[in-house]
């Protein structure tokens, strides 16, 4: 088959540049990364799945390190996630996922299948995904919880669009993407690279507390579902990764903890908080 | 079988994928779907596509929307089409994706701020180096042709303003013509009903300016779908 015979190319190509990496050159994958980033999350959630070893940079949103002339070398967009793979430079989370996918060798079929119908509704899925769900969660964290820590007037009305949507998102998934048997999207059994990136976009709904979350999250049970599913399918690696959204979730559900920070508080919340969200 | 295409000219992703089997002499069959009638919106149509968009398309018994799959499945699916469009080698084909990953968040052609940005950034950076093309490429890629369908969406714009947005970028310009002259006459074919709309909308305009008791100017016709 045609794309067997590719994905042996992708093979040797990756295998060249290994050959490259062991003259002594470290040439280890590194990956730019914030985790208060939902994409920045999905993809070092696939690599940690997928036995990619990986440095992971961290750049630090809350402190503009992606405003540095530094990381405009590695990306002049200025924004996460990105990787460089030897002399290869990429960026946008979804070229990765798809990148990585075909490169490395050790990556199960399900996560962006050879099969061309199958992987070209999975492109489908990630496109959809830019004009649709992501405009939810974002817009709504923004300007509800995360605006005191951003500096930002509270807008209910603009959180009032992000909730519609979501809502009108989450209607879509049920109804289209999780149509019919599957656990995943597109009818799936196992996830692909279009779970892991649209549901570490709703995991961004945390940082909303949990009674906004499940006041959101409620109404669909599929969609609730398929997270948990998308969860344990990617465990132990999901919920470590999140951690650092669930510890930015406690210090805004609990003003307590915020004065009780010895760092100083709302400032040191600032920091940890104010990031591409 | 033949392939179906659904398609309204008037909307920028819908001529991309026109073009593109025009160009690679893909046989298909164009069916016109009017988004100002709202013919996106019947039953029918949500068949094929459920979220009622356009372009779609239907291969047999596979469909498939958001023009960015089609494109690259189209591309993988048919035989034909030269590489360069969509090219095998994993480093191109991955900066591929990131430039229509970031098209979708920076192109769209109604918001002025955002395209301003966007001409910037494909100016300094996509276009940057000698190929005539983006990311250095001598010959297009469904990148090239997806992004610049957005931008003729311009040309429904007053000369004034279109030449504000595109003048001050040189490079833009010029892979904008590039792109027309590696896939014409199919470029200008299908952009046909844009420049019609063009010369109703400087009619209007005009039919305005003349008028007294102030502008009866329509907004103009541009569509994301």
């Amino acid at each position: 088959m045609a794309e067997d015979k590719l994905r042996e190319k992708y093979r040797k190509q990756r295998l060249n540049s290994e050959v490259e990496r062991s003259k002594g050159i470290n040439m280890k994958l590194k990956l730019y990364a914030d985790r208060m980033s939902q994409p920045v999350r999905a993809v070092i959630i696939f690599c940690k799945k997928n036995g990619i070893d990986f440095e992971e940079i961290r750049v630090d949103i809350a402190k503009r390190q992606n405003l540095t002339p530094e990381y405009a070398e590695i990306n002049p967009m200025k924004q996460l996630p990105a990787i460089v793979d030897g002399r290869f430079k990429l960026f946008e989370s979804h070229a990765i996922l798809v990148y990585l996918a075909s490169s490395f060798p050790g990556v199960a079929d399900h996560w962006y299948p050879a099969d061309v119908f199958k992987r070209s509704k999975i492109h489908l899925v990630l496109d959809w995904h830019h004009s649709n769900l992501r405009r939810g969660p974002t817009t709504i964290v923004r300007n509800t919880v995360l605006a005191p820590v951003l500096g930002r007037p509270l807008n209910p009305e603009a959180a009032a669009e992000g909730e519609k949507f979501l809502s009108a998102s989450l209607s879509k998934i049920e109804s289209v993407w999780l149509k019919g048997n599957g656990r995943f999207l597109l009818g799936g059994n196992q996830p692909s690279i279009a779970d892991l990136s649209l549901v570490c976009d709703i995991m961004q709904l945390e940082l909303l507390g949990e009674t906004e979350r499940n006041r959101l999250l409620g109404p669909y049970k599929e969609v609730q579902l398929w997270i948990e599913n998308t969860r344990n399918a990617t465990n132990p690696h999901f919920d470590e990764v999140h951690k650092i959204l669930m510890k930015a979730k406690e210090k805004l559900q609990n003003p307590r903890l915020k004065g009780a920070n010895n760092e100083g508080g709302e400032s040191d919340m600032k920091r940890t908080l104010h990031s591409r969200i | 079988m033949k392939l179906k295409v659904y398609a309204d000219r008037m909307s920028q992703p819908s001529r991309a994928v026109i073009i593109f089997c025009k160009v690679n002499g893909i046989d298909y069959e164009e069916i016109k779907v009017h988004i100002s009638k709202g013919q996106h919106l019947t039953p029918e149509f949500a068949e094929i596509n459920p979220m009622k968009q356009l372009p779609a398309i239907a291969d047999g018994r596979f469909k498939l929307f958001e023009s960015h799959a089609i494109l690259i499945y189209l591309a993988c699916a048919f035989p034909g089409v030269a590489d360069q469009w969509y090219p095998a080698d994993v480093f191109k084909r991955s900066k591929i994706h990131s430039v229509l990953d970031w098209h979708h968040s920076n192109l769209p052609a109604e918001a002025e701020i955002i395209l301003s940005s966007s001409l910037s950034k494909l100016e300094s950076f996509w276009l940057k180096g000698n190929g005539r093309f983006l990311l250095g490429g001598n010959q297009p890629s469904i990148a090239d042709l997806s992004l610049v369908c957005e931008l003729t969406q311009l040309e429904v714009l007053d000369e004034k303003d279109r030449t504000r947005l595109l003048g001050p970028h040189k490079k833009v310009q010029q892979w904008i013509e590039n792109t027309r002259n590696a896939t014409n006459p199919h470029f200008d074919e299908v952009h046909r009903v844009i420049m019609l709309a063009k010369e109703r909308q400087q009619h209007q305009r005009l039919k305005a300016a003349k008028n007294e008791g102030g502008s009866n100017m329509k907004k103009p016709l541009v569509s994301r779908m």
